[in-house]
């Protein structure tokens, strides 16, 4: 593929990104099921919302939550309602388009990351993420994948944990001791 | 003398100096990188900064701000890919130019009327902010309800498919914002007995979360997405070109600032509007428009970066956010115990005259980082994807955590991250999302106000907007809006205007 075809895949994909910004007049795979899951969160939320104070005065607690669920139920509905008499999109599937497997993978990641982070500690944690993310999403071989992984990490490390003075939690990995190693090594144990 | 002192502070200290370059630099980039938007650089920042004072905080959020609008534009220029909606009408004549081999000139001219623009829309806030905000402090409360209900439907209805999914969004991020104890009664909202949620949903969980993972998650679909290299000549424009279109740039200044005012409008708006006037106006363009026209560079870059300026209007005098990027920005203001509004520019002036210096600054390192590091920039942009979007996951973690050392921060962040993705991929605009967080409290709030002076009679409150000049005129804004939804209008609208209609068949 030339520079120049490589251009055009990416500018139609930019492009295809605006158009969902525009009104479509077909329906993704899987929209019209988010659709009307809306709609019954809202109907809960317009339930949870009387449950504050009914109707109890005008100036209640539950008086705008009320107002602005209801305003959410009723633009569901239009949306539901709307959304299930266009016609699917042609072309599209729902695991390609919408929820391919590298996504719902990535997401797993990011699950056991704030899973492990307490346990575990951030720079370990962070270590395995970044390795196990780049070298799925980027396919290198596995030198090139540790010493991008490792050396991001170092350096957003530098920049939040040390300069910007973060606080994450250190688990297993004895963080403090070897901030410590430094402190001594370069301010003689100032 | 306090005014002036004020001002001066971000170029007397040192430090703050250096967050607005760094900012500034890291906004640059930012910008230009496509899937690194500056509203979610801003929004992962706010919970690293937390814990500074406020002055370096904004200071370095003002900086990125300013270089990430800007930013959009090589990437643009370069590779005909936007790096920022705000770049978008950028690539319409930059591209073409790069293609002929006038990369470099089209960057130096990009670089220096983004300069100007911002410079006059700086101008622009620091002679108008103080007359708005003495008007506003004559708002009763309903103007200021209405307000909040005018911001999220103007959000709502310009950034996405259809009225009714900005609504829908605006109003989720009104119940987001409400879910903890009421401050006034201190009932229980949305908290179904859960300690968690008594004290609220962290706003800082949903922003990051709506705009890092998300915009993360659906770059994914974007992974074989490529760089390419571009040889760049001359850079700096001379003194002629610059001259030749001063005028034109005047005009789409102010184009952008009135735009970037206006709540929820922001810069790609501003650009899209200055491109059609450039186009309109012109009568020899250097090229034809779309082929390369210098003027089709100049009107969007001015506009995008005087809309800077305009959006800080809205929210320093009234509370309302110009767009996504002010609307975090109004967050870290809370976060830092200040409350942006009319009251703000009374109680803090310096503020106010401290974001004026700090924008100038950031205005002044834009032009130089604009016109220099070109090597340096082409080599970040070609980073690959692969790379860049779990760097994001990461840092979209370490600021969720950051800001309360919590977890339960973490999964709201990637509860809202998720969700926000599937909005995105069906048509649901997130700004209004994070507007309806923003402003839940100013609507609520004086809601409650309006209608307890009015005796809880609705009557009353109706009559009260229509006895009003200023409350009949942003209810009227508030029907209109919804009308201009309606089949109906977009039937009047044809009728009144058939020869645009015939333009555009």
């Amino acid at each position: 593929m030339s520079p120049t075809d490589h251009d055009t895949d990416a500018m139609q994909d930019f492009e295809a990104d605006d158009l969902h910004e525009e009104r479509r007049d077909t329906r993704r795979p899987g929209e019209a099921v988010f659709a009307f899951l809306l709609l019954a969160f809202s109907l809960f939320l317009l339930w949870s919302a009387y449950d504050i104070s009914g109707f109890e005065a005008l100036s209640a607690p539950g008086t705008v939550p009320m107002a602005t669920t209801l305003v959410m139920v009723i633009a569901a509905a239009l949306i539901a309602t709307r959304t299930r008499r266009l016609p699917p999109i042609s072309g599209e599937t729902f695991k390609q388009q919408i929820l391919p497997p590298v996504l719902i993978v990535m997401a797993l990641l990011l699950l056991a990351f704030g899973v492990l982070l307490r346990p575990l500690g951030f720079l370990p944690t962070a270590a395995l993420f970044l390795t196990v993310a780049i070298k799925m999403l980027w396919r290198q071989n596995w030198g090139r994948t540790l010493a991008v992984a490792l050396g991001s990490l170092l350096l957003i490390y530098v920049i939040f944990r040390i300069i910007f003075t973060v606080l994450m939690p250190s688990g297993v990995f004895p963080e403090a001791e070897m901030l410590q190693f430094f402190r001594n090594l370069f301010g003689g144990g100032a | 003398m306090e005014t002036l002192s004020a001002f001066l502070t971000v170029f007397a200290n040192p430090e703050l100096l250096l967050l607005v370059g760094l900012g500034t630099f890291a906004g640059v980039y930012i910008g230009a990188i496509p899937g690194l938007s500056v509203t979610m650089a801003v929004s992962i920042l706010i919970s690293f900064t937390f814990s500074w004072d406020v002055y370096p905080a904004i200071a370095l959020m003002i900086g990125i701000f300013m270089g990430g609008v800007y930013g959009g534009s090589r990437t643009a220029i370069l590779l005909n890919i936007p790096g920022a909606p705000s770049a978008i009408a950028t690539a319409m004549d930059g591209y073409p130019m790069a293609q002929r081999g006038e990369a470099g000139e089209a960057i130096g001219v990009s670089t220096v009327m983004s300069f100007l623009g911002g410079f006059i829309g700086i101008a622009v806030l620091a002679l108008a902010a103080p007359t708005v905000s003495d008007f506003a402090l004559t708002f009763q409360p309903r103007d200021y309800m209405l307000l909040a209900v005018l911001g999220i439907l103007l959000v709502g209805s310009l950034s996405g498919e259809s009225l009714v999914k900005g609504i829908f969004s605006g109003a989720f991020g009104i119940i987001i914002g409400m879910v903890g104890m009421d401050p006034l009664t201190f009932t229980g909202r949305f908290t179904y007995d859960l300690p968690l949620l008594q004290s609220g949903i962290s706003f800082i969980a949903v922003m990051i979360g709506m705009f890092g993972v998300s915009e993360a998650l659906a770059q994914l679909h974007h992974l074989d997405a490529p760089a390419i290299k571009q040889k760049i000549s001359r850079i700096v424009p001379s003194f002629g070109t610059v001259k030749k279109y001063l005028p034109l740039s005047l005009q789409t200044s102010t184009i952008g600032v009135v735009i970037g005012a206006l709540p929820g409008t922001g810069g790609d708006i501003a650009a899209l509007m200055a491109y059609d006037h450039a186009k309109r106006v012109t009568k020899n363009p250097s090229r034809r428009f779309g082929d390369g026209a210098v003027e089709g560079l100049v009107a969007p870059e001015t506009a995008n970066n005087a809309a800077v300026g305009g959006a800080f209007i809205p929210m320093m005098t009234l509370g309302i956010p110009g767009d996504a990027v002010t609307a975090i920005m109004i967050g870290a203001l809370f976060i830092h115990g200040l409350n942006p509004g009319p009251m703000l520019m009374i109680d803090q002036p310096d503020m106010f005259w401290f974001i004026v210096g700090a924008l100038v600054v950031a205005n002044f390192f834009m032009l130089l980082f604009g016109l220099t590091g070109i090597k340096l920039f082409t080599k970040i942009v070609e980073m690959p994807r692969a790379v860049l979007i779990p760097l994001i996951m990461l840092l979209s973690i370490v600021g969720a955590y950051a800001v309360n050392n919590s977890i339960t921060d973490v999964y709201w962040m990637l509860a809202f991250g998720v969700l926000g993705y599937f909005m995105r991929a069906y048509g649901y605009p997130l700004g209004p999302v994070i507007l309806g967080v923003i402003l839940s409290r100013l609507l609520d709030d004086n809601w409650r106000r309006a209608i307890i002076s009015e005796r809880e009679d609705l009557g009353r409150f109706f009559h009260g907007i229509v006895t009003s000049p200023l409350s009949l005129i942003l209810f009227l804004a508030v029907v209109f809006i919804f009308f201009s939804q309606t089949p109906l209008w977009r039937k009047l609208k044809a009728r009144m205007m058939p020869a645009r209609k015939e333009e555009a068949e």
